[in-house]
């Protein structure tokens, strides 16, 4: 069996000569084999690949010169298997005849190369009798009535269009190189050089010279959606251009979506696209209601975070009747107990007062006594749109992530942006830097208020700042200052993800972090304007999902 | 000094402020710039690469001032062709040095990642793609690019076509070495001449092209006579210094202004004292912004950089009665194409001619292709029994480059020579 990973290598040649062709889709855990051969900031992919190919019983690999850490990829595996078949295909990037020309050198001295490997001859009658009657595999299916997705961008796993089945939703085309069928034209006079041709007029990828011909056929085929998922992978920065380019004049719904090819990225992919598809249309992730007190008057949102767990119990007319606030403890199914025990007695009600609850947050699928879950993110746009009508970009700093959500007139949420890989920017990052100070978190912001000196923490990681936090500390630096070149360096973090959903006013912020006036102040210098922040602004998350389900017991 | 630190602070402020509205006040400072290096040079540093600083701020500065003098390129465009047509090109890399002078790398690089361009591309892209986004700096009317390298490079260029309306043309670089290869890239090389001629109006002329490479070839073979002194004598340069020396190897070969000079290094290094401190080879990109690289670096008897495989990254001799062939053949044969091994033979190659004491590379935040083989060459040093040291940072983007983590190991690493050499010392 050879493995391979990219659409234009000739999977078809080594097929006519009976080999087992199995292309690589790395689903790992870790990277520790590639931490030891290849250095961190190789594409995940890659490192994925590598972790697949050593654990598994390829005769060889055959690669093409898609890009610079596959070209590295090469280098590292030939030197770990050199008794193997790892072969690099010189694929070039240009298509016309030229390109064409050479592709097809490149790939009979592969031919030639494989022969001598294996003792196995290819006969071009067979490989003709063998392509012959094979026809391109149909691109677009778009389902009526269903809600129709279209993925583009970087190769992709199966996870992402099997989230989306799973949601109901319909897969309408997939143009990423992983999900695009296969393309062979068979051409009775020259089969090889027809072949050649057709592998090379696939819908280009990113490293072709001709890549621009990718605008047109998207309009065409993005037009014919609801929403498009464009995905990209750690480390691989081609398809980013793609991306800033598609936003500025594509007419469908967009959602970025950034994976890492590891088993563990699966629950922020499946916060990312359940938020989307919640944007799309309201109702499609509902469930069934389940039977309650026939004389229920009220509901409850439980919005379970990574460091508070807040719910809300509201009335059938939008009056918040209390809510509670409790730290997330290492068991977010015992702080969500926990918060609902407290809110039920400050409102003074029993559990079966309760008609229906929706969860959401992190912890949203673990909350057992919950009716349904919706995403935090829609959550934030109802709760911002009951505290503020006038708001339509959201900033929430929470304790494991940062989101900037830009709502429409209807409180809808047209577009979001989440970080939820690094911990710069987050509460957490505050707790961080708290600590190197010796302050308490609440004491930081508000001594970053009196602070006399600008001092400008300049590092982009967490810990990288944490150490130049201490390097300040070394030289003498008065605590308020570092304090507030920690907030302007939380704002600008903050400046990044809003600038990403278009900076519309009016402002707000939420999430625990809103309650520091230090990085409250830096964030609205950034902006220039004044951000509204609610009496409680942990709890819009937790009131947007009573909303959720207040709007569910009016449609019964 | 201080004159001039408030007039670059003032263009930061004014271009964060107003990016469409600075562009004339930075062309005043480049100019002054210009001025500076030849009116009132650094007088620490040796006159060769006193010379060398005034020649690219004059290459930059005046390129700028003359938009239709100049195409953008990528560092391994092949400007021989361009000088042909009297064009100057001014590769993207290196603007965004120029740029950073006045630092704005953070906003321009903030200005791209915020339109969605990725965070983990090179800093130099993203530097180059900001600044022009943007709208700080004005555009050209044609640009050509190379695949070699980086992917960074089609990209960006396809990009900014889009974005800005700046055509492109883009060489295809096979990863092959072989016949077939140089045929495939000659021939695209011959195609963009003929596109120089119908754009700016001016007929090629083979014969000039020929002269450019018998220059580039008495260059080279000067540049490693240059290499080899520079291993004998002390001869005080700063971090910079060999970032400019890279720029002139790329963007002024073929010139007889660049060769003139060399020449000069020649002569001007032989009067210099015997250097006896450790020689250290230089792999990539040099941060010539890090404060502790730069003191170790800068002007130091101890410690010299003496060579990088960033300034020689081709060595062979060009067949100047083929031009197009001899220009295919070395872009195909460039340390940076094909598998790592070439890279790792070029620099194994420099160390059998120069007998460095040791090895640094510098990976640069962003540049899969140099970093993913980092671990191959420091297995191949350590067969040559050369110690071998990794830094990681970024050659533009100070936060992505903490200072206190790179002295640190770069402190190690210079304690590891001087115990070692301690302990052969007393063996003896």
């Amino acid at each position: 069996m050879l493995g391979y990973i990219c659409k234009y290598a000739p999977v078809e040649i080594f097929e006519s000569m009976g080999v087992e062709m199995k292309r690589i889709e790395p689903d790992v855990t870790n990277f520790n084999q590639a931490e030891i051969r290849m250095h961190p900031n190789i594409c995940s992919f890659a490192k994925g690949v590598l972790e697949d190919v050593m654990s598994s019983d390829y005769e060889g690999v055959i690669l093409t010169t898609c890009c610079d850490s596959i070209r590295r990829f090469y280098d590292v595996l030939r030197e770990e298997y050199p008794g193997k078949f790892i072969y690099m295909l010189d694929t070039p990037r240009i298509t016309k005849d030229a390109g064409i020309s050479l592709y097809e050198q490149r790939i009979r001295a592969m031919i030639r190369a494989y022969e001598e490997f294996s003792g196995k001859t290819f006969d071009e009658e067979i490989f003709r009798e063998y392509i012959k009657g094979k026809n391109e595999e149909q691109q677009i299916a778009v389902r009526a009535g269903a809600l129709n997705i279209g993925i583009l961008g970087a190769r992709a796993n199966k996870n992402i269009a099997e989230i989306l089945k799973t949601k109901g939703t319909n897969v309408a085309f997939d143009l990423t190189c992983t999900g695009l069928g296969r393309k062979v034209v068979y051409e009775e006079q020259n089969p090889m050089t027809g072949y050649v041709g057709g592998l090379l007029s696939q819908f280009p990828c990113m490293r072709m010279e001709q890549a621009s011909n990718r605008d047109e056929l998207i309009r065409r085929y993005a037009d014919s959606v609801d929403g498009v998922i464009y995905h990209t992978v750690q480390f691989c920065d081609n398809y980013a251009y793609e991306y800033a380019w598609l936003k500025s004049w594509l007419r469908s719904p967009l959602l970025l979506l950034e994976t890492d090819y590891t088993k563990q990225s699966y629950g922020q992919i499946l916060t990312r696209i359940e938020a989307f598809l919640e944007s799309l249309k309201p109702d499609v992730q509902r469930i069934q209601r389940q039977t309650k007190g026939e004389n229920a008057m009220y509901v409850l949102g439980i919005d379970s975070g990574s460091t508070s767990t807040n719910a809300v119990i509201m009335d059938r007319d939008r009056k918040i009747k209390a809510f509670s606030v409790v730290r997330t403890g290492a068991k977010s199914g015992v702080s969500a107990q926990k918060a609902l025990d407290e809110v039920l007695q400050r409102a003074g009600l029993a559990r079966e007062d309760i008609s229906w609850i929706v969860s959401t947050g992190y912890g949203r699928v673990s909350i057992e006594f919950a009716d349904e879950n919706v995403t935090e993110i829609s959550c934030h746009g109802k709760g911002a749109h009951y505290f503020n009508p006038k708001i339509r970009t959201i900033l929430d700093i929470g304790g494991q992530d940062s989101k900037a959500i830009h709502l429409n007139e209807k409180g809808e949420v047209k577009d979001f942006v989440m970080n939820d890989k690094c911990a710069a920017g987050t509460g957490r990052f505050l707790e961080m830097i708290a600590r190197t100070l010796e302050v308490s978190l609440d004491e930081l912001g508000a001594i970053a208020l009196t602070s006399a000196e600008k001092i400008e923490i300049t590092s982009m990681c967490s810990v990288f700042a944490e150490s130049e936090v201490i390097s300040l500390i070394a030289n003498n630096k008065e605590k308020a200052d570092i304090a507030d070149g920690v907030c302007h360096a939380i704002a600008n973090k903050a400046f990044g993800l809003l600038r990403r959903v278009g900076l519309e006013p009016d402002f707000m912020m939420t999430g625990g972090v809103a309650k520091n006036p230090g990085v409250v102040r830096a964030v609205e210098e950034k902006i220039g304007a004044k951000l509204y922040i609610c009496e409680e602004p942990e709890i819009v998350g937790a009131t947007g999902a009573a909303l959720y389900a207040l709007e569910r017991i009016s449609e019964e | 000094m201080w004159i001039a630190d408030k007039y670059i602070d003032y263009i930061r402020e004014q271009t964060i402020e107003n990016p469409g509205q600075s562009w004339g006040k930075m062309l005043l400072g480049f100019q002054a710039n210009k001025l500076r290096t030849k009116l009132l040079p650094k007088k620490e540093i040796s006159k060769g690469y006193q010379k060398l600083e005034a020649l690219m701020m004059s290459f930059v500065a005046d390129s700028l001032c003359r938009p239709d003098s100049y195409v953008w390129g990528n560092i391994f465009s092949p400007c021989e062709i361009m000088q042909c047509f009297g064009l100057g090109t001014l590769s993207i890399e290196c603007l965004a040095c120029y740029l950073s002078g006045y630092h704005l790398e953070d906003y321009f690089i903030d200005y791209a990642q915020n339109t969605g361009i990725a965070p983990t591309l090179c800093s130099y892209h993203k530097t180059f793609v900001g600044a022009i986004d943007s709208g700080a700096v004005p555009v050209p009317q044609y640009a050509v690019t190379t695949s070699l390298s980086c992917d960074g490079n089609l990209n960006t260029f396809r990009y900014l076509e889009k974005k800005k309306g700046v055509p492109f043309t883009f060489l295809d670089v096979p990863y092959g070495d072989d016949e077939a290869s140089v045929d495939y890239l000659a021939g695209q090389l011959r195609d963009f001449a003929g596109e120089l001629e119908r754009r700016f109006g001016k007929t090629f002329d083979e014969k000039k092209l020929k002269e450019n490479i018998r220059i580039e070839n008495e260059t080279r073979k000067e540049l490693m006579r240059f290499f080899r002194l520079q291993s004998e004598y002390y001869y005080p340069g700063e971090l910079i210094s060999h970032l400019y020396m890279m720029m002139g190897m790329h963007l002024l070969i073929g010139t007889r202004e660049f060769l003139d000079l060399v020449r000069f290094m020649i002569e001007e290094i032989q009067t210099y004292p015997k250097f006896e401190g450790k020689k250290i080879l230089w792999v990539h990109l040099l941060p010539f912004y890090q404060e502790s690289l730069q003191h170790y670096f800068n002007t130091n008897q101890k410690y010299q950089i003496i060579a990088s495989d960033i300034i020689l990254d081709s060595v062979e001799e060009m067949d100047a009665e083929k031009p197009f062939h001899a220009l295919a053949r070395k872009i195909i044969h460039n340390a940076y194409n094909g598998s790592y091994s070439h890279r790792a033979e070029l620099v194994c190659g420099l160390t059998d001619t120069l007998r460095p004491d040791a090895v640094i590379q510098f990976c640069h935040w962003g540049c899969k292709q140099s970093s993913g083989g980092s671990i191959l060459l420091k297995e191949k040093m350590q067969e040559l029994e050369i110690p071998m040291l990794i830094l990681d940072g970024d050659g533009i983007d100070k936060r992505n480059s903490h200072d206190g983590q790179i002295k640190t190991r770069l402190e190690a690493f210079l304690e590891m020579l001087d115990s070692e050499e301690k302990e052969r010392e007393e063996v003896c």
